[in-house]
């Protein structure tokens, strides 16, 4: 096939992932599995065709230490292949294997997002991720870190809590078509409005419904990407940047780091038909909507996003397969999913993705 | 197994749980030595003064030494806040709190702190709030972060009593801890009820037909599910394929003081090897791989801590494994299990 993509460019050449369930009551390893083999049956490949594979995922949410190890098996362990792990969102892990593939000795890569994070209050796990001395000790954890920070935006009049829930409400009507959502319907924003606060000014609808699931797609270097499907999703800018883990020298109001990457990767040079946005906190669409620059012309977080499920540590990587699949299947050109970590939007990765041979 | 279906199996709860102790460093020791003894420091860089300090400036990465720390607060002005309606473990209050970013007067950054302000009617942003050099939930204080907590108002604290013997914070712990809390997996449940009633089940992989004892609910080779309807009993007798003497070395809590064996069993019907089996009462002289095993049951099997993570059949289950009786098996036969 005639294209006039460079050999080093690198596709999306397979995407799938669980739905994204309240309880998974059998082994995280089976999640994977599940989501693994329907990846591969459904690329028509065999796991034997896998030169990398790489997973993220977090062993504090079920209490496992080195459940990523077992996690493997999932992947399957046999035959032996160069294996990596991101104690990150899937998302960091598809940045690794972007990373891997530009060496060129092998041409097929296979990432995976899993997290079991029923047997854990992720409240008590991921105020961790904060400076240890001087935050980690006081358990701010990223939704009360999600409260201070709409807080900010609707001091800085950058928004109002009818913003907010007017993003719960579209969301969870978008939801209704996404068949891995835990929550989807019709709500208005003065139903919502009506419930009391939980981390005020966010209220309890305002955060991702965390769930267990997992994610996984495969990636490949262009002559095998041609081979291996007619609709290739090309991954034309990966970037990620980090923002101070001290609070108080960030403006809580703005993105830098969004800026940072989406400059990086590209995201003017073109019209942006789609964005799924990583947002585990209502009002963070709201900063992340500007901080891309996104105008009406592009359709946000269409499968409602993580505030209808929230794989945790699938979630960021979900979002790339769910722009990935609407390109492949020629819904849409041109599109960037994003996955943050940290609180309040500390970290954040773009991948920049686009149709066509 | 019916007369056991009725058998309740607790489910899992348990907190792992691991004190963490970093080293301090010269800006935040004198920080967390400031907080103890009632005083909060910042940093002066450039122009700012930044609290909490940093030891390195953010613009450039330089090095911010020890003699641009300044006193701050102990009063200051909330910038932004939340309502903490639900307080996890992790919080320094059980009662619904705020978290806040306070500037505190004579810093140019915020801090991130617990304001105690008895009801989110008495938040706002930039109201005035002043440190109180206590825990917030009257725990002792170590030298660290939670030493201190706010209350709305200006109202000067008192001071900390001051040990005048205590050294400056140059190490500070941080006790990390999660609760887990879940039911067994199907194929556990199904496993340690098996257990119960004194039978050893197993599954036997769809795709390969071996069998796998204990099973982790999957064949991680074909990468293949296992469900109930892949269960199947071994017999509590079988192979050794591996073994190793240990020679107990005393370390602090070492309770063994004689040599014993730990050994690899293949179960007779199963395709993988129960490991760690321990054997107190036949002699190492006497004991080779090919040795046939078998299991004398505890009268009673009580699961009172049962897990998910279970690799092989353990001390809650067996008084002992005994000699069969039965001639050995030829080594060659089980080579294939010897791990």
């Amino acid at each position: 096939m005639a294209t006039d993509r460079d050999p080093n460019d690198i596709a999306i050449v397979g995407v799938a992932q669980t739905v994204a369930h309240e309880r998974f009551d059998g082994p995280e390893v089976v999640l994977i599995m599940e989501c693994v083999n329907k990846l591969l049956s459904d690329a028509n490949i065999e796991r034997s065709d896998v030169g990398f594979t790489i997973a993220g995922s977090c062993d504090y949410l079920s209490g496992m230490p080195f459940a990523f190890v077992s996690n493997v098996d999932g992947m399957g362990a046999w035959p032996p292949v160069y294996e990596s792990h991101v104690e990150m969102d899937g998302a960091w892990g598809l940045f690794e294997a972007w990373l891997r593939l530009q060496m060129g000795d092998i041409d097929v890569a296979m990432v995976v997002g899993s997290g079991k994070s029923s047997p854990c209050d992720a409240r008590e796990v991921f105020h961790l991720q904060a400076d240890p001395y001087v935050v980690a000790p006081l358990g701010l954890d990223p939704d009360a870190m999600a409260g201070i920070q709409a807080r900010a935006l609707i001091n800085a009049g950058k928004a109002t809590e009818a913003d907010i829930a007017a993003v719960v409400a579209r969301s969870r009507a978008a939801a209704a078509s996404n068949p891995h959502a835990q929550i989807s319907g019709t709500v208005t924003g003065d139903e919502l409005l009506a419930e009391p606060y939980d981390m005020a000014p966010l209220r309890a609808h305002d955060v991702s419904i965390k769930a267990d699931g997992a994610a996984a797609l495969l990636i490949a270097r262009r002559d095998r990407a041609l081979e291996l499907t007619d609709n290739p999703v090309w991954i034309t800018g990966i970037d990620h940047r980090i923002e101070s883990h001290h609070a108080g020298l960030r403006d809580l109001t703005d993105s830098v780091s969004t800026r940072l990457a989406a400059a990086g990767v590209g995201l003017a040079d073109g019209p942006i038909d789609i964005a799924e946005l990583h947002v585990t906190h209502a009002h963070e669409e709201l900063i992340l909507r500007d901080a891309l620059g996104l105008t009406a012309a592009t359709s946000v977080n269409p499968s409602g996003g993580p505030l209808v499920g929230d794989p945790v540590m699938a979630t960021g990587l979900t979002r790339i397969i769910e722009v990935a699949r609407r390109i492949a299947a020629g819904e849409a050109t041109r599109g960037v999913g994003h996955a943050a970590s940290g609180a309040a939007l500390q970290q954040n990765l773009l991948c920049l993705m686009e149709g066509g041979a | 197994m019916d007369e056991l279906q009725g058998t309740d199996l607790p489910d899992i709860d348990f907190t792992l749980e691991y004190p963490y102790t970093r080293t301090t460093g010269p800006i935040i020791g004198p920080f967390l030595t400031g907080l103890r003894d009632g005083h909060i420091l910042g940093t002066r860089v450039g122009d700012r003064v930044i609290c909490p300090p940093v030891e390195y400036n953010p613009a450039d990465g330089s090095t911010v030494g020890p003699e641009n720390l300044v006193e701050v607060g102990p009063a200051g002005s909330v910038e932004g806040w939340t309502w903490v309606a639900t307080p996890t473990s992790k919080h320094p209050f059980t009662r619904p709190f705020a978290f806040a970013q306070i500037k505190l007067d004579g810093a140019d950054t915020t801090m991130l702190h617990a304001v105690d302000a008895g009801s989110i009617d008495n938040m706002s942003t930039g109201m005035r709030v002043v440190a109180r050099f206590e825990h917030g939930l009257g725990a002792d204080r170590l030298g660290t972060v939670v030493d201190i907590h706010f209350v709305p108002g200006e109202d000067p604290p008192s001071a900390p009593e001051i040990d005048p013997e205590a050294e400056p914070v140059g190490i500070t712990e941080h006790l990390i801890g999660v609760r887990i809390q879940e039911p067994l997996q199907p194929h556990r449940q199904r496993f340690l009820r098996g257990l119960m009633e004194k039978k050893i089940i197993g599954q036997r992989s769809p795709a390969d037909g071996k069998v796998h004892v204990p099973s982790r609910g999957y064949d991680a080779i074909n990468r293949v599910p296992m469900t109930e309807a892949d269960d199947v009993v071994v017999a509590n007798r079988g192979t050794v394929t591996s073994f190793t003497e240990i020679t107990p070395i005393q370390y602090h809590g070492q309770t063994e003081t004689e040599p014993y064996i730990r050994c690899s069993v293949l179960l007779d019907g199963a395709d993988s090897t129960i490991g760690g089996v321990d054997i107190r009462d036949i002699p190492v002289s006497e004991f080779n791989v090919g040795l046939r095993l078998e299991i004398v049951w505890q009268d009673e099997i009580d699961f009172s801590d049962p897990d998910n993570r279970g690799y092989g059949l353990t001390e809650d289950v067996y008084e002992r494994w005994v000699r069969t009786g039965e001639p050995d098996v030829d080594p060659e036969l089980v080579k294939e299990h010897n791990f």
